[in-house]
């Protein structure tokens, strides 16, 4: 059977690491950088880096990504993805050349569709990942918020849908509601995108335990389980849930021997 | 071209957005003011659940633990050291005291932690480096980062945890979620001690290797107690760091109070030169002298705010007092304290002032008619002094 994947996700806004609460409120926790070597050592599958800088914030300055790419990718033996106000072919060629191996796009699946295109002809398939950020509406669907923030009337199924047949490799799917509460993914939105598409579904949103990742491989197909703030919370964080899954045998990589340096970082 | 600084500061308390990690809702208040008001809105039911958290892992701990000890508590000899042993032991755990002694203490504050041993009849591990890898440590980390204390924070947040791993004992007990100051973290995060957390943000990002290197006739055996322990090491004790303040309501006041009532603590007996309180830092006499003069060079502010804007979240304090307390002291060049160090690691006082203004940020500075200006919290402009940098030092800084 093929491994599912834990995926540390690091969201950047104003150039600093943050904690996001239902994208509305946000713990600022430091230096983009430092975290990079301690989760690639604990063996995480990949990692994600999305920028999240409010593009109406007239005093927010969003992190220059390509050189953080080129930083990260120095200390980084895990496949990267980066993402955030990626609108061009030219800034997608860019970061790939500079050591990132996917590009998410968001807000640039609704205002710029081909780009979706442009990048899977040029680079293959593997290589963009839609993420979509959703909340459920008042009769029991979802709406899918561009950017997070901005209303479209379209459902997550009908958008995962159109983003696939345009040429996407994975979607990532995020819940507004549960982001950044600790309360548990939401397992019926990652059910309904999974089953929409056959490409591979990350699930994000919402993890408090490790209980929460083992929900998700054993309530939904969905082939990788990601998160953010809670990673950054205690030590050996992503070893500790790796190990928790496999002790359960739920099937991922077995966790290695942690390491014996006793430099910091 | 060089924007004149203009500094927010939080509407409510007195921080300014220079402060690290914080940040402001569209109202113009502090992240470290909305987590203050959640943390007030908390009801008794909230604390109990806390409480009832807390037992879990007491108990846990005592049932998982190898070691003679079931906890290490990292003692400076505070009002805080003092509350954090007290909860251990309330709660049935056998604590292991351990300071890391950075050889600046006040006499109260080493009488507070000799009698800890006493009064609680726990035992004790007193670490102290060698005064002349101090000396030199003090006066190389001023040079590298204008941080005469840097020994300190990085000794009281490794040490121990060496202790705990060498003895594989399974809790550490720290103390505030210190890292909540200006809300990185919620109550619900359940922050745990971590390296990465540790290495920004007390380390300032400066590994053993980065202070040997600068530091003349130090090696890396003269720092074996800043060594941090393994995450293999880490795994196999299985050690934990665990915040007390995640726990049990956190009053600075009120557990001085009751530390002195039960245990005889000792407040200052002299004023400090830079803040009004005289519960706090006693462990180091620069923490509330140079050391925060530094912070008051570099960022335009000094412990008077931490102080009087935490009393203010916490109702203590008005606004307006907290204006005059800043007034009165955030500024003040603590005579005393400056002159011990002076002496202490053999420095003339032209150079530490010249040294101290290479550390002043453009972002809260600028130069008029060569005096330091910036802007106060009730919104005017003062001067502070002159600068003491050559021409082309000042180059980075907007001139009036």
């Amino acid at each position: 059977m093929l491994k599912k994947r834990i995926i540390p996700v690091i969201l950047l806004r104003d150039g600093k690491i943050v904690q996001s609460r239902r994208f509305s409120r946000y713990n600022i926790l430091g230096n983009p950088t430092p975290a990079v070597e301690r989760i690639s050592n604990w063996m995480s599958d990949e990692l994600i880096y999305i920028d999240i800088t409010d593009p109406e914030d007239d005093f927010a300055e969003a992190a220059d990504l390509e050189v953080l790419v080129q930083k990260v990718a120095e200390k980084c033996s895990v496949p990267l993805t980066f993402g955030g106000g990626i609108r061009d072919l030219r800034s997608a060629r860019e970061l790939l050349r500079l050591g990132a191996d996917k590009i998410t796009l968001n807000t640039a699946a609704f205002d710029n569709p081909q780009l979706i295109r442009e990048i899977a002809t040029e680079f293959g398939s593997q290589c963009v990942v839609v993420s979509i950020d959703a909340k459920p509406t008042e009769n029991g669907q979802y709406e899918v918020f561009k950017g997070g923030h901005a209303h479209t009337g379209v459902s997550p199924v009908e958008h995962a849908r159109a983003v696939e047949k345009l040429g996407a490799g994975e979607i990532l799917i995020n819940s507004i509601q549960r982001d950044g509460t600790g309360s548990g993914f939401d397992i019926d939105l990652i059910n309904r995108v999974v089953n929409a598409v056959s490409v591979p579904v990350i699930a994000l949103g919402g993890a408090g335990k490790w209980e929460d990742f083992a929900a998700v491989l054993s309530e939904t197909d969905a082939c990788a389980v990601a998160a953010a703030n809670i990673f950054q919370h205690s030590e050996n964080s992503v070893h500790e849930c790796r190990k928790y899954l496999f002790e359960k045998e739920y099937p991922v990589r077995r966790h290695q021997a942690l390491s014996n340096d006793n430099h910091i970082l | 071209m060089i924007k004149k600084p203009n500094i927010h500061y939080c509407k409510r308390c007195l921080y300014p957005a220079v402060s690290v990690n914080l940040s402001f809702n569209r109202e113009g208040v502090c992240s470290a003011c909305l987590l203050q008001e959640e943390m007030n809105s908390l009801t008794p039911a909230f604390w109990e659940q806390r409480e009832a958290k807390w037992k879990e892992l007491v108990t846990q701990a005592k049932a998982t633990s190898e070691s003679n000890y079931d906890c290490v508590v990292p003692v400076s000899g505070g009002k805080d050291s003092y509350f954090q042993v007290d909860k251990a032991i309330e709660y049935g755990l056998k604590p292991l005291l351990v300071t890391y002694h950075g050889n600046n203490y006040l006499p109260e504050g080493q009488r507070n932690l000799d009698r800890m041993r006493s009064k609680f009849g726990a035992d004790h591990i007193v670490m102290g480096p060698s005064i002349e890898v101090l000396k030199k440590l003090n006066e190389s980390c001023f040079r590298l980062m204008g941080d005469m204390n840097w020994h300190c924070h990085a000794g009281i947040k490794i040490f121990p945890m060496q202790v705990a791993v060498r003895f594989k004992i399974p809790l550490v007990l720290w103390g505030e979620i210190t890292w909540s100051v200006a809300g990185m973290f919620d109550m619900n995060d359940y922050v745990q001690y971590n390296k990465r957390t540790v290495y920004e943000h007390d380390l300032r990002g400066y590994t053993i290797k980065d202070i040997v290197e600068k530091t003349p006739g130090v090696n890396e055996k003269d720092l074996a107690w800043l060594r941090m322990p393994s995450d293999h090491e880490f795994a196999d004790s299985k050690t934990i760091g665990l915040y007390v303040g995640n726990f049990f309501d956190w009053n600075p006041n009120k557990h001085t109070e009751e530390m002195i009532e039960k245990y005889d603590f000792e407040l200052s007996e002299q004023p400090f030169e830079r803040t009004y309180r005289r519960m706090s830092n006693l462990d180091d006499m620069h923490e509330n002298g140079i050391h925060d003069y530094m912070k008051f060079i570099k960022f335009g502010y000094g412990r008077a705010t931490d102080h009087s804007s935490k009393d203010v979240r916490s109702g203590y304090f008005d606004r307006e007092k907290a204006l005059e307390m800043v007034e009165k002291y955030d500024h003040v060049k603590p005579r005393k304290d400056l002159n011990r160090w002076l002496e202490y690691v053999g420095m003339s006082e032209e150079e530490f002032d010249h040294i101290a203004d290479t550390f002043r940020s453009p972002k809260v500075w600028w130069i008029k008619d060569n005096q330091w200006h910036k802007q106060t919290p009730r919104g005017d402009v003062k001067s502070y002094g002159q600068v003491n940098l050559s021409e082309s030092e000042t180059e980075i800084y907007f001139k009036e």
